[in-house]
């Protein structure tokens, strides 16, 4: 174990630690639910992360791999009576066996087709799901479509924390969050400071070399794209749990938009950037609550701020600010 | 027979449209390597600017047309001199161009939808009426589409390819250095392109309103299948942009008339991917895929 790994694991932990804390102090179970809303962002943002910062792959179908595990465990739960506990591993490989098919379609190809067939791809999953109209069973009396139409899918039968908790039902689920989040954050750890990491890191440097020394360019790169969507996946499943819903709001524009914003705010190709990112991203959203509707103005201010003025994001001016006073200290010496 | 008519013909215009959508983002990915994610939204910029010449400014529809593209042309502009300028040659810039005119998009839509609300009004900017040729009914407002489309992307190739400020755009889409060194001023054909770019989604934004209705997010269905055009003629061709988007525009009238339009743009989609398959860089579009 090299020591970055080590040494961003035990930071990890350390966080890890003190959010399992955060249930306790905090007894409002609004700025709770915030926060269960943070930990889900977050975890998406680091996977999209290791994704475009790390393996160069600049996908704008997360969103689709995200509803895949949501979706997922709505349709398992609601037609087939699967257990939620069940259903959100099966959403996540679900979610990883698309990311195949989609990987071996796109990922040979240059960055912007990939970004623009992703994009395409989540859009067409969003069509077909809205211009649903067939029924396929009834539930409660209302019409249920196969994909739930333009209304979704909502009473997603939830965890069984409401009937074991009873009131603090929401700390068994923040719980729930709280080890998907943690799964999530360590796998991306280890995938970017392990072999897996040096291997993005060689092809992303001089792809001619890399390939000489017998790096498999679009295996790698389908590689990273199914381990993040499978945690992308789960990521989706916990959503729909949580909130017991999924719909196709999930493919939003403005959606993707806030977690882009989150990674690029926290900055590419860092480690805990993403982290960092949807905590600044979810307050500053929170804060302008106050100030009315201008939600999608600042994501989208704050986005183009960011790429032309710090494209490295608040990881990269720190990283900047260490090489800076490193070197002004072996002047010094000097 | 009156049915394959049909179809050439809302084939024709739905292609033309397309064309128009997807021609403007060929050419600045073919001279800048940069992708404009906010090409839909110019779209609907120019919807809208031809709709307040018209209805609140009461100027006619032509000129109300013409304001449409000026407004689209002042919006690439502006996306020059306030973002664009600012990247150029740095790096990553193919990712993080993407990423900056996807929030100048979300930001711009947010402004639209702030601006004239949600309600989804009528563009005054079209024609009335049919006429009935050889028992196939054509609206003037899809003869219209023809002619403006044909226009514009005529006026365009025609600048491209004879005019002096043509070669020294293709000359920088060629080689940027070798351009800069003959004494080309490479910014200031960037500044062009994005014009003429907006200027392209601006008429194509008042055509497509025409067939529907006005809305903030109208550009985005037109600008994701100006997107797959380019990805499938091969990023930055524009003439194999031209020409797809007709094919396209035929096929999908095709789909839509024997298969109903919910399949349109994914039996689109599935063509795409396997074009791709065969040749990854599109089918007009050079080798540029690193092999491994």
């Amino acid at each position: 174990m090299t020591d970055s790994i080590r040494n961003n694991l035990l930071g990890a932990v350390l966080l890890l630690g003190a959010l399992a804390f955060v249930p306790f102090a905090i007894g409002e179970r609004y700025l709770l639910n915030e926060v269960i809303v943070f930990l889900l962002w977050a975890s998406v943002a680091v996977q999209w992360n290791v994704l475009t910062g790390h393996a160069g792959v600049f996908s704008l179908g997360q969103m689709l791999l995200f509803a895949i595990g949501a979706y997922g465990v709505a349709m398992m739960t609601t037609y087939l009576g699967f257990s939620p506990w069940v259903a959100m591993p099966v959403g996540a490989v679900a979610a990883a066996i698309a990311a195949v098919f989609i990987g071996l379609a796109c990922l040979r190809l240059a960055t912007a087709y990939v970004a623009l067939l992703t994009f395409a791809m989540s859009y067409m999953a969003y069509v077909l799901i809205i211009t649903e109209t067939e029924c396929f069973t009834t539930i409660g009396g209302g019409c249920q479509r196969f994909f739930g139409g333009t209304s979704g899918f909502s009473r997603i039968e939830d965890l069984g924390f409401r009937k074991l908790l009873r009131r603090d039902w929401i700390v068994g689920n923040y719980f729930v969050v709280l080890a998907i989040f943690a799964l999530s954050f360590l796998a991306s750890i280890i995938v970017i400071h392990g072999r897996l990491g040096l291997a993005f890191r060689a092809l992303a440097d001089s792809p001619a070399y890399a390939a000489a020394r017998g790096l498999d360019r679009t295996r790698f790169r389908i590689v990273a794209f199914v381990i993040t969507a499978f945690f992308t996946g789960l990521t989706g499943a916990a959503y729909a749990v949580h909130f017991r819903t999924a719909g196709p709001s999930l493919f939003d524009f403005s959606t993707l938009l806030f977690i882009l914003s989150m990674v690029i705010v926290g900055g590419l190709r860092s480690t805990w950037g993403p982290v960092l990112g949807a905590a600044i991203m979810m307050t500053l959203v929170e804060v302008s609550k106050d100030m009315g509707e201008i939600r999608n103005a600042m994501i989208g201010f704050i986005i183009v701020l960011f790429v032309v003025l710090m494209p490295d994001g608040i990881a990269g001016l720190g990283r900047r600010l260490r090489a800076h006073i490193r070197t002004s200290k072996t002047k010094e010496t000097a | 027979m009156d049915a394959i008519f049909q179809i050439i013909l809302s084939g024709l215009t739905l292609g033309a449209m397309y064309a128009l959508g997807s021609v403007g983002l060929a050419l600045t990915y073919g001279t800048m390597r940069m992708f404009n994610m906010a090409h839909g939204v110019f779209m609907a910029i120019g919807a809208y600017g031809a709709y307040f010449a018209a209805e609140a400014l009461g100027i006619p529809i032509l000129l109300a047309l013409l304001g449409g593209i000026a407004t689209g042309g002042v919006f690439g502009a502006l996306l020059h001199l306030l973002v664009v300028r600012f990247m150029l040659g740095t790096k990553d810039f193919e990712i993080n161009i993407l990423v900056a005119t996807a929030g100048v998009g979300i930001l711009l839509q947010d402004l639209l939808l702030k601006t004239f609300g949600a309600y989804p009004f009528r563009q005054p900017v079209q024609m009335e009426g049919t006429v009935n040729l050889a028992g196939v009914t054509i609206t003037f407002q899809s003869m219209a589409i023809l002619v403006v489309a044909f226009v514009l992307i005529a006026a365009m190739a025609w600048a491209l390819t004879k005019t002096r400020f043509g070669l020294a755009i293709r000359a920088t889409a060629m080689n940027r250095e070798a351009a800069l060194l003959m004494g080309v001023n490479v910014t200031a054909i960037y500044l062009q392109v994005l014009i003429i770019a907006g200027m392209l989604a601006g008429a194509a934004g008042v055509m497509i309103s025409s067939l529907s209705t006005l809305s903030p997010d109208m550009g985005t269905n037109p600008a994701i299948r100006a997107f797959v055009i380019c990805v499938v003629a091969g990023l930055g061709s524009v003439g194999g942009a031209g020409i797809t988007a007709i094919a396209l525009g035929l096929i999908e009238a095709a789909i839509q008339y024997y298969i109903g339009a919910r399949f349109g743009l994914p039996l689109m989609l599935a063509l795409v991917v396997l074009v791709l398959i065969r040749r990854p860089a599109g089918l007009f579009g050079r080798e540029e895929v690193i092999r491994s």
